[in-house]
């Protein structure tokens, strides 16, 4: 049962997330990107975390997906980019093409040397059980306070940046 | 087991039943209650006191032609009425309506009138509310109509601002129950102080509920908030296009939704299943009463209120409720705190 389980949602997160790069519509791939969200949460669930797997859903199908799709509906783009512009793109070249390439071995490599690491090279997760939510609010305020508070100043930088860059001079 | 099963089969079968008729039901009392606050009758003629118009409108619907039109995208198109009823639907089961019951000795074990007892089931709830947003977007958007287009991103615009209100109000309740189970929020209800208050959080969350029930009514799309659908600038909003039975899911969802921020408010503000005179087996006689008085009151305030002025909406949303949630959240954290919840 939990086998099934474990393979569904594993094929929807993957099928939905290839399938997100293979669309021409961007409305397209932004709501095959929430269904590979949702599969994921389901992961999650069966991890026994459901509040992660809620979390993921309220968070990024939610909250993020909605402003991407909000984007994209402004925008209206029915295809992503132009026969000229695919011709034209800076990344055509040769020179980036073969940079991409190594990026992908890249890739490739260091998921295949993950995948073959022996299970007792991974420590599991701190310890303490992830499903109870008072345990993970403690962590996270006492052992990854420093990251928690630095991620936030992250967060309030790009909200400041993005303010002042969308900001229009006011004529004087 | 076995009997537990098919106890659990027949509950859901029952709420999903429940909520369609109740959605009928509340298309009866928002038409009769208007016409009597317009001073009509309405609709008095199909069956007792016009009873069964919402059949005979259902009915009607099924019969109409599903149009659709020719630049729609075909697939979200038909997807859109799908997510909003399917999101409609879901949010309900996680919410419990009555205390644990052998059904008069008909099961062995007592068990919860609640579909699916989830321990973080108030985050269920916002998180299935959030993706209802995607019913509403899309339609707009797949229709290819610029009403419909405004209606979607309005909608979008809207459920983002006052989403937040209404979770940290959420948050505020959580405090003060210590808990993230409305099983457990509503338990934490029972009882009276001074022998007569009964020990609902609404009495220490009197600025909660408020948020709640104004961030529910925005999130719901219903007056004084239903610029999604503001039929004198957008026809008919995100469904202008929509027709038959197609038409017949969104009013569904948005009648059912509801139900659910009226029972969810019931839950957490007003003690749930607890009230007195009534022994705990007849609980939800309480619940329903509580709940059709929160309905009376979104149709009450529908047509009693106009509609705001879109800019007015977000205003409020950002600068007014949202502020005073945070207050409210802190002042409640403050408290628990210093009173030990």
């Amino acid at each position: 049962m939990t086998d099934t389980a474990f393979y569904l949602f594993g094929a929807i997160a993957i099928g939905a997330s290839l399938l997100v790069i293979a669309q021409r519509n961007p409305v397209y791939s932004v709501l095959l990107l929430i269904a590979s969200f949702g599969a994921l949460s389901g992961l999650y669930v069966l991890l026994d975390a459901p509040f992660v797997a809620v979390i993921q859903i309220i968070v990024y199908a939610g909250a993020i997906m909605v402003l991407f799709l909000f984007v994209v509906m402004l925008l209206n783009a029915p295809q992503e980019d132009t026969e000229h512009d695919v011709r034209m793109h800076p990344f055509r070249g040769p020179g980036p093409m073969r940079f991409g390439a190594v990026l992908a071995l890249g890739l490739a490599a260091e998921l295949g040397w993950a995948l073959t690491r022996t299970p007792g090279d991974s420590a599991p997760f701190g310890g303490t059980p992830v499903s109870s939510v008072s345990a993970i609010g403690r962590t996270l305020f006492t052992e990854y306070a420093f990251a928690f508070e630095v991620t936030s100043i992250l967060i309030l930088v790009a909200m400041v940046g993005a303010v002042v860059l969308a900001r229009r001079e006011e004529p004087r | 087991m076995t009997t537990l099963l098919v106890a659990q089969i027949v509950l859901t079968l029952f709420v999903f039943i429940a909520l369609l008729h109740s959605a009928a039901a509340m298309v009866w009392v928002e038409r009769r209650l208007a016409a009597l606050l317009q001073q009509r009758l309405g609709p008095i003629r199909v069956g007792w006191q016009g009873l069964l118009q919402p059949f005979a409108d259902v009915i009607k619907l099924m019969f109409k032609e599903e149009l659709r039109p020719g630049a729609a995208d075909p697939i979200l198109f038909a997807l859109a009425p799908i997510i909003s009823a399917t999101a409609a639907f879901s949010a309900f089961a996680v919410v419990p309506f009555g205390a644990e019951t052998t059904f008069f000795g008909l099961l062995d074990e007592p068990m919860r009138l609640q579909v699916a007892d989830v321990n973080v089931a108030v985050l269920v709830i916002f998180a299935i509310a959030s993706m209802s947003v995607y019913g509403i977007v899309l339609a707009g958007w797949s229709s290819n109509s610029k009403y419909s287009l405004l209606g979607g991103l309005r909608s979008s615009a809207q459920m983002i601002s006052y989403e937040l209100s209404y979770g940290l109000a959420l948050a505020s309740v959580l405090l003060l129950g210590n808990s993230l189970s409305l099983t457990t929020l509503v338990d934490a209800q029972s009882g009276t102080w001074l022998g007569f208050i009964p020990r609902w959080f609404i009495f220490i969350q009197p600025l909660g509920f408020l948020i709640f029930m104004t961030a529910g009514v925005a999130e719901t799309n219903r007056a004084p908030f239903d610029f999604p659908e503001a039929e004198q600038e957008l026809v008919a909003g995100y469904h202008t296009e929509y027709s038959s039975m197609s038409f017949a899911m969104f009013f569904l969802a948005e009648y059912i939704n509801m139900v659910t921020v009226s029972a969810v408010a019931t839950d957490l503000f007003l003690g749930g299943w607890h009230g007195p005179f009534l022994p705990e087996s007849l609980g939800w006689i309480w619940f329903l009463l509580k709940v059709g008085a929160l309905l009376f009151f979104y149709v009450w305030m529908r047509w009693t209120l106009p509609r705001y002025r879109y800019d007015q909406l977000m205003a409020f949303g950002w600068k007014i409720l949202l502020p005073l949630s945070v207050i409210n959240l802190l002042v409640t954290a403050a408290g628990v705190l210093y009173f030990g919840a």
